[in-house]
């Protein structure tokens, strides 16, 4: 089975306008591969229809995952299969607890078909270990897992939970949309070492890392670095990629776009 | 024998001799003399809201005798004069804390219905807690169908000054093929400086026309926390009262409803706010989906002579699709100018896609994520009710209909 992400001429539309214009891309599985690009260049777009927002219309092109091209996989399927996105604006469900929405997913993705879920679920006892151990490492109180799923939250909590969601879901392909925009230097430092611990774990864990700064490529190494503008991929390269962006901005890349 | 007759072949002859046999004390026999007089020469109420048109109260057979009430409770707290009976037997006892508060905060003759009830009712709970006596174990009182299929439940709480109790009150039984009638009333006194939580779980089975009446007459300083759970039956039509008589009162009133598969359930809270400083919270949510009809007809009255009344009435609706409905008439009557806060809130929609996305996005499947959505809208609510065992049943019941 093909653990790589192969995305190949992906067009998408958000509101009956074209956003992404042909997206080829492949993410690698034990590689972490950041994206950049100016505001409004469609990376969350992309990171959205990879995920299965029902608000993106794909239009065009294919993305394979383990063997399926997932665009046509419902979101829960498409989870199921490894896909995790860490979401640039995470969604409040007042009245589902953290712990309760954990377990609900944690088993959910765990559920097979033809089976009892309650045979496939994680003994409760198991999901407490691991849970408490998932908050230590990414500091966060206890006191949330009581707490209504984002409701509430500051901005750097919610992106926190983010992680510990991931962390406690073990995707193998993981989208993280600016998971690093509101998080203070310590907290940046935390989910930093927290992506890269579940890296380690599974060595076959592929990264699609959305950012704005090389700041946070300083702790998430990346392997390659894409940069995205007006829904396409415009130009790729390594890690020096990132340090030239941070000193030079994205106006040189628009003249040689334009100059193509 | 279990049954007396059909209400068109009933006569208040058979109601009295029946109420003798039971060893019944002559004002009660006289009570219900009065009340079936009443049910008789009272026209149907037309009610804007609650559709009768499909009723057939001639089919409803009068029972002889009381049959389903279950009541469960710490039967320690006996010794520190704490009652948890039958109505019946604390009438037959005539304790005159039965006598003197019995249909003094329901009055019989209102209508129809609540004439009905005070002359046939036979099952329900009377609960006494003493002064500062503090009852940590819900009382609970379970109510079935009889094999007629009808339930008249009378409940008396009082609760005297200081003390603090739980009062559960539960209607359930299995779908019922064609007509079954539920007509319960319940009365409660809250003494000065008490605490009185009251939790009313309706969860009849399909087929059960639930009309009801619930009034509670709270004393000076004191709190009542009320959450209603209404789910089950045909039709419900429940009137719930609370008079904040005396100063310093206060209550903060929960509801759910659940309306699904043609279901009609109303309820129509009032809140009277009479005395200085007294404080209310009402917070409403319901949930419709297939064919359910759900209706909330509040209204709150802050009346001439109460002074510095706060109050808030927040009102919750989620629709699942299908062409349920809810209607919502909450009302405002403000005849003083002397009012401390009085702020209304409501929301209505259907399920939040973005939600949805985002708990698919973890694996979790469309129906599942629906079905967390809907128990978090009721979850701050549930989570009020003071004994796991109900919270689980209600719980329960809602899942039932997801
Ligand atoms: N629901 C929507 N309706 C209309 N336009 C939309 C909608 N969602 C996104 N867009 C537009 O699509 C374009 C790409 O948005 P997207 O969020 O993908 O950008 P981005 O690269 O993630 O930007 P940022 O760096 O600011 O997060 C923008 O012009 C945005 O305004
Ligand atoms: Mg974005």
């Amino acid at each position: 089975m093909n653990t790589e992400l192969v995305i190949t001429d992906l067009h998408a539309n958000v509101a009956d306008k074209e956003i992404l214009k042909g997206v080829n891309l492949t993410v690698k599985p034990g590689t972490v591969h950041a994206i950049m690009g100016p505001n409004g260049s469609g990376k969350s777009t992309l990171a959205y229809t990879l995920a299965g927002h029902p608000g993106y219309q794909v239009t065009g092109g294919e993305a394979w995952y383990q063997g399926q091209n997932i665009l046509e996989l419902a979101p829960d399927e498409r989870a199921k299969l490894g896909l995790f996105l860490a979401f640039q604006y995470p969604v409040a469900i007042p009245g589902v607890t953290v712990a309760n929405f954990l377990r609900a997913a944690v088993n959910a993705q765990r559920a097979e078909e033809g089976k009892d879920p309650k045979q496939t679920a994680m003994p409760m006892a198991q999901f407490r270990k691991e849970l408490r151990e998932k908050l230590t490492e990414l500091e966060v109180d206890e006191s949330f897992v009581r707490r209504y799923l984002n409701d509430g939250f500051s901005g750097g909590e919610k992106k926190r939970i983010e992680i510990l969601q991931m962390s406690m879901l073990k995707p193998s392909m993981a989208i993280l949309d600016e998971t690093d925009s509101g998080l203070d230097i310590d907290a940046l430092r935390i989910v930093s070492q927290g992506v890269n611990r579940l890296a380690e774990q599974n060595g076959e864990m592929g990264a699609l890392v959305i950012t704005h700064y090389q700041r946070l490529l300083n702790y998430i190494k990346p392997h390659f670095v894409s940069v995205m503008m007006d829904g396409r991929i415009v130009r790729e390269g390594g890690a020096e990629l990132a340090l030239e962006l941070e000193e030079k901005g994205y106006d040189w890349i628009r003249e040689e776009v334009a100059a193509r | 024998m279990n049954a007396l007759s059909t209400l068109p072949n009933l006569t208040d002859t058979q109601i009295i001799e029946a109420a003798q046999r039971r060893g019944e004390p002559g004002w009660l026999v006289l009570r219900r003399e009065a009340a079936w007089k009443a049910f008789v020469e009272a026209v149907p109420p037309i009610w804007r809201r609650t559709d009768l048109s499909k009723f057939q109260p001639d089919r409803i057979i009068a029972p002889e005798a009381p049959s389903a009430t279950r009541l469960t409770w710490d039967e320690s707290l006996a010794a520190q004069g704490v009652i948890f009976m039958p109505l019946v037997e604390a009438a037959k006892s005539d304790d005159p804390i039965v006598r003197d508060r019995f249909g003094t905060a329901i009055d019989a003759h209102s209508h129809k219905f609540n004439a009905l009830h005070a002359a046939l009712w036979q099952d329900g709970a009377f609960l006494y807690v003493p002064k500062h006596v503090a009852a940590e174990a819900p009382f609970v009182a379970s109510f079935g169908l009889n094999a007629d299929g009808v339930s008249f439940a009378h409940n008396l709480v009082v609760l005297e000054e200081g003390s603090s109790a739980s009062f559960v009150e539960e209607y359930s039984s299995a779908d019922v093929n064609g007509q079954a009638f539920s007509n319960p009333a319940t009365e409660l006194f809250v003494g000065a400086g008490a605490l009185l939580r009251y939790v009313v779980v309706q969860s009849w089975g399909a087929g059960v026309y639930h009309i009801g009446a619930q009034r509670v007459i709270a004393g000076r300083d004191a709190t009542v926390e009320w959450v209603s759970a209404n789910l089950g039956g045909k039709l419900q039509h429940v009137e719930a009262e609370i008079a904040l008589t005396e100063s310093g009162s206060r209550v903060e009133w929960q509801g759910v409803t659940f309306a699904t598969n043609k279901q009609s359930l109303l309820t129509a809270p009032v809140l009277r706010h009479v005395g200085t400083n007294t404080e209310s919270h009402l917070e409403f949510k319901t949930v419709v989906a297939d064919d359910g009809y759900s209706s909330f007809d509040g209204l709150i009255k802050i009346e001439k002579d109460s002074k510095g009344t706060a109050t808030r009435l927040e009102e919750h609706a989620l629709h699942l699709g299908g062409k349920g409905r809810t209607d919502s008439i909450p009302g405002l009557k403000i005849d003083t100018n002397d009012v401390a806060r009085a702020g209304h809130a409501s929301t209505s929609g259907e399920i939040d896609e973005e939600q949805l996305f985002y708990m698919r996005a973890r694996g979790i499947s469309r129906a599942e994520a629906i079905h967390m959505i809907v128990m978090g809208f009721f979850d701050p609510v549930l989570e009020r009710i003071p004994s796991e065992d109900v919270r689980g049943r209600v719980t329960a019941a809602i899942e039932a209909k997801l």
